[in-house]
């Protein structure tokens, strides 16, 4: 199998299985758990390890600049047991995610779905 | 938010002048929201015309008005955000019944229900052993604990409290264990017990941490430090297995940041359904110096042999990245002394 028939093949086995999760701290401290907004970039680091796999997005600007967004899921062990592994996402991808809004202002994302470069969404819920 | 809480830990008294009297004393709750059943010891207390109200042995504010209850109940959903359950129910033929709504500033996943209470009846356990296998891995199943948020501390952990900062200050952000305690508690990985002559070893994925629960009446050695996981001794009290933990490290409770000193006991009781597919387990933390009454929490299981235990390792580098990114470093640093 291709790296890329493998990740689409997890993409669609997490389409179906969406990845509900339980933090082991609290969110609520860094996120509003009422204010949710969405964002179009390219992935551009990968943290797939503990605490939490995160995923940073280069947001471009109209004035040529770019915002990178720290975007946040769960824990490995939970998403690879939802099919969603390391390869489903890669650098370099063009994707859209929706989230919650990290407080103060910061460029944070608490990941409730993400858009792949195919159109496959993921989604992450508690 | 914030305000709220602390209003409510501070107005759990309620006066009411036309209270039946038969509502004091201690009851078990059971919530039935759309999803899996909460259950958990509601205590009504009165003294005089006021009456206080615990749950799982933290406050809450109760008003009573003949044979009608109006409970709320902070809690909070798996992500952190803090809610609440009010619940309207009344006396009748010696039980408590009645509906509870949500209210909430977050969304959070929660639904409306019903309640019932009956009376808390303190069980019996047989003192002969009869071990029942819990070999096996154990997947976590939802429902049963209250996660009630805010505990009835002592002065000197409200004290302790009132200089926590959330996020920064709690232990396992930043890859430090969270203490059996929060282990047992929290729902979202699997773990394996084995069993052996004299112990049975658990196997938990979260932080790959492993805990021996000593059968044969062993002391701890001289000089065994405290730590994360404590010092665990187990025995049967007919088919239950009762675990208790000492030296454990100082650590937070839950995601508030209540505090957990050296000299707490863990006290859990696991028990085995019928069938062998299922587990449950009251959790008792017994830790004077900072709670007034022990806090309890519930968890429940379910048999899964073909559940992987799969490796959990923690990098604490985004964590620090982010402070450095945000300059936030010398804060953190600054607050060292909070760290235990």
């Amino acid at each position: 199998m291709t790296i890329m028939a493998k990740r689409i093949s997890c993409a669609v086995i997490a389409c179906f299985m969406s990845a509900v999760a339980s933090a082991h701290h609290s969110f609520a401290a860094e996120f509003l758990g009422d204010q949710t907004i969405k964002i179009e970039g390219t992935v551009s680091e990968i943290w797939f390890k503990n605490p939490h796999v995160r995923y940073y997005i280069e947001v471009p600007s109209d004035d040529g600049t770019s915002t990178t967004w720290d975007v946040r899921t769960s824990s490995p062990t939970i998403l690879v047991r939802r099919g969603w592994n390391r390869d489903t996402i890669a650098e370099g991808d063009r994707v859209i995610v929706e989230g919650y809004l990290g407080r103060d202002g910061r460029k944070l994302l608490s990941l409730i779905s993400i858009e792949l470069p195919d159109g496959t969404v993921l989604h992450h819920s508690y | 938010m914030i305000k709220t809480i602390s209003l409510l830990t501070l107005a759990f008294l309620t006066l009411s002048a036309h209270a039946n009297p038969a509502l004091e004393g201690d009851w078990m709750i059971e919530m039935k929201p759309s999803g899996a059943p909460i259950i958990g010891l509601l205590q009504l207390e009165r003294d005089g015309d006021n009456w206080k109200g615990f749950v799982e042995g933290g406050p809450v504010p109760v008003t009573v008005n003949g044979d009608r209850v109006d409970i709320l109940i902070d809690t909070r959903d798996l992500r952190g955000f803090i809610f609440f359950m009010r619940l309207d129910g009344e006396l009748n033929d010696g039980k408590l019944a009645g509906t509870f709504t949500i209210e909430s500033e977050a969304k959070v996943n929660a639904s409306d229900g019903t309640w019932t209470a009956t009376r808390y009846i303190e069980e019996v356990r047989s003192k002969e052993p009869d071990p029942v296998d819990l070999s096996g891995i154990w997947s976590p199943a939802p429902g049963r604990d209250f996660r009630k948020y805010v505990m009835d501390l002592t002065p000197a952990a409200e004290a302790w409290h009132a200089d926590y900062l959330m996020h920064y200050d709690q232990p396992n952000v930043r890859c430090v264990s969270p203490g059996i305690t929060a282990m047992v508690a929290w729902g979202a990985y699997p773990f394996e017990i084995l069993e052996s002559e004299d112990k049975l070893t658990f196997i938990y994925e979260f932080d790959s941490e492993v805990r021996r629960i000593f059968l044969d009446g062993r002391e701890p050695p001289e000089f065994y430090p405290n730590s994360g996981m404590g010092f665990s001794t187990g025995h049967w009290e007919g088919s239950e297995l009762i675990v208790e933990t000492t030296l454990l490290s100082q650590n937070t409770r839950d995601f508030r940041g209540e505090p957990i000193s050296e000299q707490a006991r863990l006290e859990e009781v696991y028990t085995l359904s019928e069938d062998g597919q299922s587990m449950t387990a009251v959790i008792t933390l017994h830790d004077p110096d900072n709670y007034r009454r022990p806090p309890i929490r519930r968890r429940a299981w379910t048999r899964k042999p073909e559940t992987e235990i799969y490796p959990n390792e923690c990098d604490p580098d985004s964590f620090y990245r982010q402070m450095y990114n945000e300059g936030l470093l010398d804060m953190y640093f600054e607050r060292s002394r909070r760290r235990f």
